[in-house]
């Protein structure tokens, strides 16, 4: 079953390298479509250059859209990443379990 | 020659270099952005450690990288192209490796993540290749 999703979260962080690595790491392993949009520009989830080149820096406001089979799951991963792995210190190793651990409890659409 | 941490059945990563220090430095940051869990490894210098390439160095690398997923090779310059064709032209079993025309920096990076995330040698060298069309500005 197809469906689509998107949720929107204000970071608490830039969002650099790492954070945008775990991102796309994430956005990788999900069959649906994801994208990232920052700043009126919308970059590929799973292209890791790509949400870089967002420049998305602390306070902005983030959307994360996803359609395909598991666009919800993939929506619930992303943003749960962005919470944490935007944090200072917040790249855990659970963050790097692409938001599986972090996606129960989470409803995002 | 550096290796970063493996995981069994992922798209392996050689970084080739004129400079040991550029390539070890390219993989260490690379395994950062990917959380650590690609092979990445550095073939940079020659084996007298100046600037320049070494096809042991590079056929080493390839021999490490390989995890049963194959191996994406990234040169930086010229010579280092033909290098990588050299030894992949003893390495028999072509069809595992891929060498990628990518930019050096970025091409490491998005190859690494795409395999840290499970893509399969086609998907990586596609991600590497694709670096040079992603604007930083």
């Amino acid at each position: 079953m197809s469906a689509s999703c998107e949720r929107a979260i204000v970071l608490a962080g830039d969002l650099h390298a790492r954070p945008a690595g775990a991102l796309a790491v994430a956005a990788g392993r999900f069959a649906s479509a994801v994208s990232v949009t920052a700043g009126g520009h919308t970059a590929d989830a799973k292209s890791v250059l790509g949400v870089m080149g967002l420049g998305a820096t602390s306070g902005q406001n983030v959307t994360v859209a996803a359609a395909g089979p598991d666009a919800r799951e993939a929506v619930a991963a992303l943003i749960a990443i962005l919470s944490e792995a935007t944090k200072v210190g917040g790249l855990t190793d659970a963050v790097w379990v692409y938001g599986k651990r972090l996606v129960a409890g989470w409803v995002a659409c | 020659m550096t290796a970063q941490p493996m995981s069994t059945g992922t798209v392996g990563i050689v970084l080739v270099s004129h400079s040991a220090e550029l390539a070890a430095g390219a993989a260490h940051l690379a395994a950062q952005v990917c959380g650590g869990t690609v092979t990445i490894v550095s073939a940079g210098g020659t084996d007298d450690g100046d600037l320049g390439t070494s096809a042991a160095k590079v056929a080493r690398g390839i021999a490490e990288a390989e995890h049963g997923a194959g191996v994406v090779v990234l040169p930086d310059l010229g010579s280092a192209v033909l290098t990588v064709r050299a030894v992949l032209e003893d390495y028999g079993e072509a069809g595992s490796v891929m060498l990628a025309d990518a930019p050096f920096v970025e091409g490491a990076v998005a190859a690494t993540v795409t395999a840290a995330a499970g893509g399969d040698l086609k998907a990586v060298a596609a991600a590497a290749e694709e670096a040079r069309h992603v604007r930083k500005l």
